[in-house]
């Protein structure tokens, strides 16, 4: 307890020059929660996106599907399948989809796309497709062969509402198709690659086209919450064996990859920046060491073993270092809380950047509740290392010669 | 009487590689339980380097010392550290309190390290704060002591482990009259009513006219101890 209250009140001997060394681990754990709550946002917002507007949930298409999208893998009787789904209490809603991939093309110019055949009503609750629009309605129920395509690739072909572009591509049986669709509104989603590829038609005027009848290539399906992803997906995978099921995770192998990579990546700024901080820590103590060598050499002549001297410099290297973390985490909590709230507009400069990579250009930071213990961890860590060559200092002069100093 | 202190033939070199200089030089010392010692001389006669050799804070490089029929010249340092907490108590010349204890904590601390319990440590505290008459000064700080007061505070400490005897070294150099007055006061009344032995080295006449033996070092040599029996008579032993 002596060891405790003697390494506490140590620190505040000199109160200016531990005080600026608090708030630089204060400052620097920060800065460094901060960019972690920065990305925390991002790739929570990126996750949305890849589940919300791009892939949702779990994906069911025949095994051979995704091989090369050929029309003839469809998905058998997908009504039955919808309406059985429909029945599991997780799942929210579903879209079933024909897909083809294909060219369109306009008088001037042609371009590869992947053309989503949907139920729009289905659609619209699964990929809030009609909340992404910038120009133009949500399939009007009275006309035909309407397309909705990415503000992207209106903008590559020079396309405005109304154009008549022709979409190519091959049936079941391997038929080259064409057919004309007129542009009934534009889109404009966080993800400018998939802008520029998917363009959307009705199913029911697709289907014919590719000769599938009623069949499907593609259910998409939005669960209720994340947390039941890993359940529902091995459920259908069992009770479908004979179709592929997958989550977003096997979908966007990217995005998993992200989250992953990122992970890491705020692990390793948190050491860099507790590693910076080290070396003023590391130069704090030992000014405090050496003003006290006296001391601690009087306090061994009395009888105070090396471990309790060890001790009560690794307590107060602790203390120090740990006085700037309440300081540190609240300001971080603080600003992810305001800025979560209102968000951090990049749009001005790195709007065509982040969209390029699928990232929304407003930032809501989200505390990393997650990584306080490994952050503890590590401030831990960088005081035990830092205590250690103040201490060595300490310990190496005979308590002889320390009093004479 | 029963010797505390069997310093055999001991002697402290420096600078050996080069010019040695022979701080203390085959000294012999014995010191036995209940003296109230003083060791005199002029600076760099090696007093304080006598003191430090049977303290255990530096070794001999020749012969032995005994403290208590236990020879400390082979112990390692970690051994004389336990060795110094459990027998040796210090009073040095610059206080040397730990500025961010208080009085009590500066007391109380050394019986902690020795793992006494707590009721025990508060009654111990108590007793040796009434001793040296500090009992309304406990809870403040070093600095809001004088250096007399200080200085009773450093007795109390170093009589705390209940050790075999007390260095004193130099221990009213700081001191005002009245506050080395009240220091050797305290110093002499714990020697004759708890037999506690004490060794200083010492300039101060005021010390060596309290002491009941007077060891005088020229050169790292004794060149004379004295005993007296009383103020008024004197009996010398002058050593070659």
């Amino acid at each position: 307890m002596m060891l405790l209250i003697m390494a506490w009140r140590n620190i505040w001997r000199n109160k200016a020059r531990s005080m600026t060394l608090i708030s630089s681990i204060a400052l620097g754990l920060f800065a460094g929660v901060f960019v972690l709550a920065i990305y925390q946002g991002m790739l929570k917002s990126r996750i949305k996106t890849v589940i919300r507007d791009e892939i949702s949930h779990i994906q069911i298409h025949h095994p051979l599907f995704r091989n090369d999208y050929e029309a003839i893998y469809t998905i058998p009787q997908p009504e039955k399948l919808q309406v059985r789904l429909q029945a599991i209490n997780e799942i929210q809603q579903i879209s079933a989809r024909s897909v083809a991939e294909g060219m369109l093309a306009t008088g001037t110019g042609s371009n590869g796309v992947e053309i989503r055949g949907v139920n729009p009503a289905n659609e619209r609750e699964v990929s809030n497709l009609d909340e992404k629009l910038v120009e133009g309605t949500y399939f009007n129920t009275g006309l035909k062969n309407q397309l909705l395509i990415g503000k992207k690739l209106a903008n590559k072909m020079k396309l405005k509402l109304n154009h008549k572009v022709v979409l190519t591509f091959t049936d079941r049986d391997n038929n080259v198709i064409s057919a004309a669709f007129r542009i009934k509104s534009i889109y404009q989603s966080t993800n400018t690659p998939l802008d520029e590829r998917i363009v959307y038609v009705k199913r029911s005027e697709l289907n014919p086209l590719l000769a599938i009848g009623s069949g499907a290539h593609e259910m998409a399906l939005l669960l209720k919450n994340d947390e039941s992803l890993d359940e529902v997906e091995k459920r259908l995978q069992k009770m479908y064996p004979q179709l592929s099921v997958q989550s977003w995770k096997e979908l966007s192998p990217e995005t998993e990859m992200s989250i992953t990579t990122v992970n890491q990546f705020s692990i390793i700024i948190i050491v860099i920046i507790m590693l910076a901080l080290a070396f003023g820590i590391v130069n704090t103590m030992l000014m405090a060491i050496l003003e006290r060598t006296r001391e601690t050499g009087m306090m061994m002549a009395l009888g105070m073993n090396k471990p309790k001297v060890f001790s009560v410099i690794l307590l107060e290297t602790v203390f120090l270092t740990l006085a700037g973390l309440p300081a540190g985490l609240l300001l971080a909590w603080g600003l992810s809380l305001y800025t979560g709230s209102y968000g951090i507009n990049i749009s001005s400069f790195a709007e065509e950047a982040m969209s390029s990579f699928g990232y929304a250009s407003i930032i809501y930071p989200e505390f990393p509740f997650q990584y306080l213990s490994d952050v503890l961890l590590i401030v831990i860590i960088t005081a035990l290392l830092s205590s250690i060559f103040p201490a060595i200092k300490a310990l190496s002069m005979p308590p002889v010669e320390a009093l004479k100093k | 009487m029963k010797t505390v202190i069997d310093v055999h033939n001991i002697s402290k070199i420096y600078n050996k590689e080069t010019i040695p200089v022979y701080a203390i030089s085959n000294l012999h010392l014995h010191v036995e339980r209940g003296e109230f010692s003083a060791l005199v001389g002029p600076s760099g006669s090696g007093k304080t380097t006598l003191l430090n050799l049977i303290g255990g804070l530096d070794k001999p490089d020749e012969g032995r010392i005994v403290i208590n029929g236990i020879n400390i010249t082979q112990m390692s340092s970690n051994q004389l550290i336990d060795f110094r907490l459990h027998n040796i108590g210090f009073v040095f010349q610059s206080f040397n309190l730990v500025p961010v204890l208080t009085a009590r904590e500066n007391v109380e601390f050394i019986m902690q390290l020795q793992s006494i319990p707590k009721k025990q440590r508060d009654d111990r505290v108590f007793a040796l704060f009434k001793e040296i008459g500090l009992e309304d000064k406990m809870d403040v700080r070093p600095s809001q002591l004088s250096g007399g007061q200080q200085q009773r505070v450093a007795v109390a400490r170093a009589l705390a482990s209940k050790p075999q005897f007390v260095l004193a070294d130099e221990p009213t150099a700081n001191l005002d009259t009245k506050s080395a007055s009240t220091l050797l006061d305290i110093m002499a009344l714990l020697n004759r009513q708890e037999n506690i032995t004490f060794l200083f080295s010492t300039h101060d006449q005021r010390v060596i006219e309290r002491a009941r033996r007077v060891i005088t070092l020229t050169d790292g040599r004794i060149i004379s101890d004295t005993a007296v029996v009383d103020t008024s008579h004197k009996i010398e032993k002058k050593v070659s």
